[in-house]
């Protein structure tokens, strides 16, 4: 599926691992939160770069003594109505403070895109919208009044530069 | 009253340029109806039961001259010449196109107004005291912080796709007008010492499930209430169900966690905001909204009119008028007038082109540019000298809305139901109808005083029917229209879910258990002062039950 | 979410009514396939043919939204359970309205 990163298409090196199978393809693998877990404990997933795919009802503070050394999460969004991926995506940005890729995965379309990049996520696996879309959808609003994980200035603070 | 600044105005625009790109793939086909939906409601615009409706913010239901007269527009050109009145403090337009609704909303944008968040599952509209500003009773003025409240929640990237609809009222008086125990989230203006702060009332709602809300904070600092809000909105997002659209408002949450550990929650995510994650409203932001709502320069005046009293003795209409659609302002010599959109009969809370005009040159000539919208479907003209009383009634007889029945029995919230909404199983209109005309009479109106009745057709509750003193719910049976009468609700301050009387009755025998019921009360109340709900606190259902289902 | 439509038989005679993409005004599928704005210009259907229309009619999503089943009799007047809003539907709000209203 197309993959669309810091505003342009991308190639992925990513495939997620189902919970139930072993076999391992590719070097760069996301699993279930619970699975990943797992494997921190048990290490039964050796010689692969494991990043974390979460699903909508999981708790990312269970990722948070990991985040320094994870450079994908993925938030899946299996129906685009189920909004719980934009308040995990705020957290891990916001309090958690992870600073590698957050992908948007499953049901992203593109009027989503402008909450989600304002969320924090920085990636976008979507086949229902193309690059120039994408960058349209980005670019629909020029201020927000609410701060928010892409760190834009809110209307609120812009309205009273620190200068007085 | 507050205007935009090049920020909001951006916004606005910025909106009607997104909405129009998705009506264009709509039409064109690119965007499926399923995935439009949610985008066309949460700008307000519902496929309803013949055509496309389109509800237009009115936050907190402040208008002016200009935003009506430009209702008034959208409905000559684009509709059929006349807008609802909601329960929301918004208008709805009836018959219009989609593929017009983009040149709509560029319309609206030029007069500061939008259809952002009018439905959808998001914060949607702020709704408070129609009396703000005017009354009294309030501790303080609440518009400025509906604004602030109205600022953050637009396109709040956390909160666009909640479980459920999400809906927050704030009031600043004593009398609750504003109904803010039957909301999410209900808030109440309070003073400590040199601090203002909020109450925060969560987990209210009507519908299939209907529940007064918990308080879960008797004092939130204003610098820190959008953050709590924050807070609560957050737990919502993460925890509230979305396995049932009929359990996944927060009051379910609310309910199913329990109170106590409801707060819990919220008091831990509020607590584990870190400094990069807070808003930190500037003060200096505060006091800029605040200073659009100064109070108007109102000239001192005698704190009875001879005037009026004048023209009262000569005018049984006007006296009347004037018992029953006044609200006491603050400043002596002036009212808050009620214009009522219930003449015995008609449709409430509709207004035609005609009518939003004349109230435009009401409030210009009269009303220092101040006109509100009430969650009763009705109009308040916020500021007007008592002397100025009389002309104003002559010209409102003019246009036919010198309805004199604020708050008594014809003064009916109505859905729009079965006769216009997708969703409704009865018709609401004309029962309400029929009731007006079973009590046409305006001096037995006023004799029966203060007396809510609130009608919807259908479980989803539009017409507020449980917080109706009697409350009357349309049911579907078999295809027949059936309606099931409750009693004691109430939305103020002591506010209250009415209790199911009985079996549902057919249409044609409304109207008269309405009378013996409200017969039975005059027959029961210790003096004409005590109130229809006042009588039925004090002795019970029982008699009024038996009222409705006696035999003719 | 609309309101819940009941589900037809195959052999109960049914009409297939929408709403207008564009314009949000109601519509009927006649007979030779076309959409009506007039309730009166309904085709009857039933069985396959009535589904094969269906789902013909929900093919043309940017045409016609949300196809439907009504029920109606074999002469094409509306019936069943919904007949109440159906015929709503087909001949407007049942109180006067609007500007006649003032």
């Amino acid at each position: 599926m197309p993959l669309i990163k810091d505003g342009r298409e991308s190639d992925n090196i990513w495939s997620n691992l189902d919970d139930e199978r072993q076999d391992i393809a590719g070097s760069h693998v996301t699993v279930s939160l619970a699975r990943f877990l797992r494997h921190k404990a048990e290490h039964d997933l050796p010689n692969v770069t494991l990043g974390v795919r979460l699903a909508p009802e999981d708790d990312p503070a269970l990722l948070r003594p990991f985040l320094d050394d994870l450079i994908l999460i993925e938030v899946s969004f299996p129906k685009y109505t189920d909004g719980r991926g934009y308040s995990q995506a705020q957290l891990l940005r916001r309090r958690y403070g992870y600073r590698g890729e957050l992908r948007a995965v499953g049901h992203v379309l593109r009027d989503q895109i402008l909450y989600m990049n304002r969320s924090g996520f920085d990636a976008f696996e979507t086949s229902r919208a193309d690059l120039s879309q994408v960058l349209a959808a980005l670019t629909e609003h020029s201020a927000y009044y609410q701060p928010a994980a892409d760190r834009a200035p809110s209307i609120f603070a812009r309205r009273h530069p620190r200068s007085d | 009253m507050y205007r935009y600044d090049e920020f909001d105005a951006a916004l606005v625009r910025e909106r009607v340029a997104q909405f129009r790109g998705q009506v264009t793939r709509r039409l064109d086909g690119t965007l499926l109806e399923d995935e439009f939906k949610p985008l066309r409601l949460q700008n307000g615009v519902y496929l309803q039961l013949h055509a496309y409706m389109l509800r237009v913010a009115i936050p907190y239901g402040q208008l002016d001259p200009a935003k009506i007269r430009r209702l008034a527009d959208i409905a000559e050109r684009y509709d059929r010449g006349y807008g609802h009145f909601t329960t929301r403090q918004n208008i709805q337009f009836n018959w219009v196109s989609l593929k017009d609704i983009p040149d709509i909303l560029d319309t609206l944008a030029d007069v500061e107004m939008h259809a952002i968040q009018t439905s959808g599952n998001c914060i949607r509209n702020v709704t408070s005291d129609h009396f703000a500003g005017a009354t009294a009773d309030e501790i303080m003025d609440p518009r400025p912080w509906c604004e602030l409240i109205r600022q953050w929640s637009t396109f709040h990237p956390e909160f666009a796709f909640l479980p459920r609809k999400f809906k927050i009222a704030v009031t600043a008086a004593d009398h609750d007008r504003a109904a803010i125990r039957v909301h999410d989230i209900g808030l109440h203006m309070r003073r400590r010492g040199n601090e203002i702060g909020f109450e925060v009332h969560v987990g209210g709602g009507q519908g299939r499930t209907p529940i007064i809300a918990t308080q879960i904070a008797n004092f939130i600092p204003e610098s820190q209430i959008l953050d709590y809000l924050e807070a609560v909105m957050r737990v919502y997002n993460r925890f509230g169900r979305r396995d049932n659209k009929y359990k996944a408002r927060i009051k379910i949450l609310v309910s199913e966690a329990g109170p106590d550990a409801f707060r819990q929650l919220v008091d831990a995510e509020f607590a584990a905001q870190g400094p990069t994650e807070t808003l930190a409203l500037p003060q200096a932001e505060i006091d800029r909204v605040e200073a659009y709502f100064r109070a108007p320069y109102l000239p001192a005046r005698t704190s009875a009119s001879a005037a009026l009293a004048l023209a009262r003795t000569a005018d049984p209409g006007l006296d009347q008028w004037a018992r029953t659609n006044l609200h006491p302002h603050k400043q002596a010599g002036y009212t808050s007038l009620t214009i009522s959109l219930k003449p015995v009969g008609g449709l409430a809370g509709d207004a035609t082109s005609a009518q939003m005009r004349a109230i435009a040159d009401l409030a210009e000539q009269f009303g220092q540019d101040d006109i509100r919208v009430t969650h009763t479907q009705n109009i308040v003209l916020p500021h007007i000298a008592e002397d100025d009383l009389p002309a104003l009634y002559s010209r409102l007889v003019e246009v036919g809305l010198a309805t004199a029945n604020e708050g008594l029995i014809t003064d009916m919230i109505v859905c729009p139901g079965l006769d216009y909404c997708n969703l409704a199983n009865a018709r609401s209109i004309p029962v309400g109808q029929d009731i007006q005309n079973a009590f046409a009479d305006p001096a037995e109106q006023e004799d029966i005083g203060r007396l809510h009745i609130n009608i919807s057709g259908c479980i989803n509750a539009c017409g507020h029917h449980h917080v109706g003193h009697i409350g009357i719910l349309g049911v579907d049976r078999k295809g027949e229209e059936f309606y099931q009468i409750s009693l004691g609700g109430r939305a103020d301050e002591k506010a209250a879910i009415g209790e199911i009387a009985g079996r549902a009755l057919p249409h044609e025998e409304v109207p008269g258990a309405i009378r013996r019921l409200v017969a039975t009360y005059r027959a029961l109340r210790t003096h004409p002062e005590e109130s229809f709900i006042e009588t039925l606190d004090r002795i019970g259902h029982d008699p009024f039950k038996e009222a409705i289902y006696a035999a003719d | 979410m609309t309101s819940v439509r009941p589900k037809l038989k195959p052999e109960t005679p049914k009409a297939i009514t929408g709403w207008d993409t564009a314009t949000g005004q109601t519509v009927w599928l006649m007979a030779d396939g076309r959409w009506s704005l007039q309730a009166d210009d309904l085709g009857v259907f039933t069985g396959e043919v009535a589904e094969a229309r269906l789902a013909a009619a929900l093919a043309q999503e940017g045409q016609v939204t949300d196809p439907y089943f009504m029920e109606v009799t074999a002469s094409g007047a509306i019936a069943g359970r919904e007949t109440l809003r159906e015929n709503i539907r087909a001949s407007g709000p049942t109180v006067p309205y609007g500007e006649t209203d003032s």
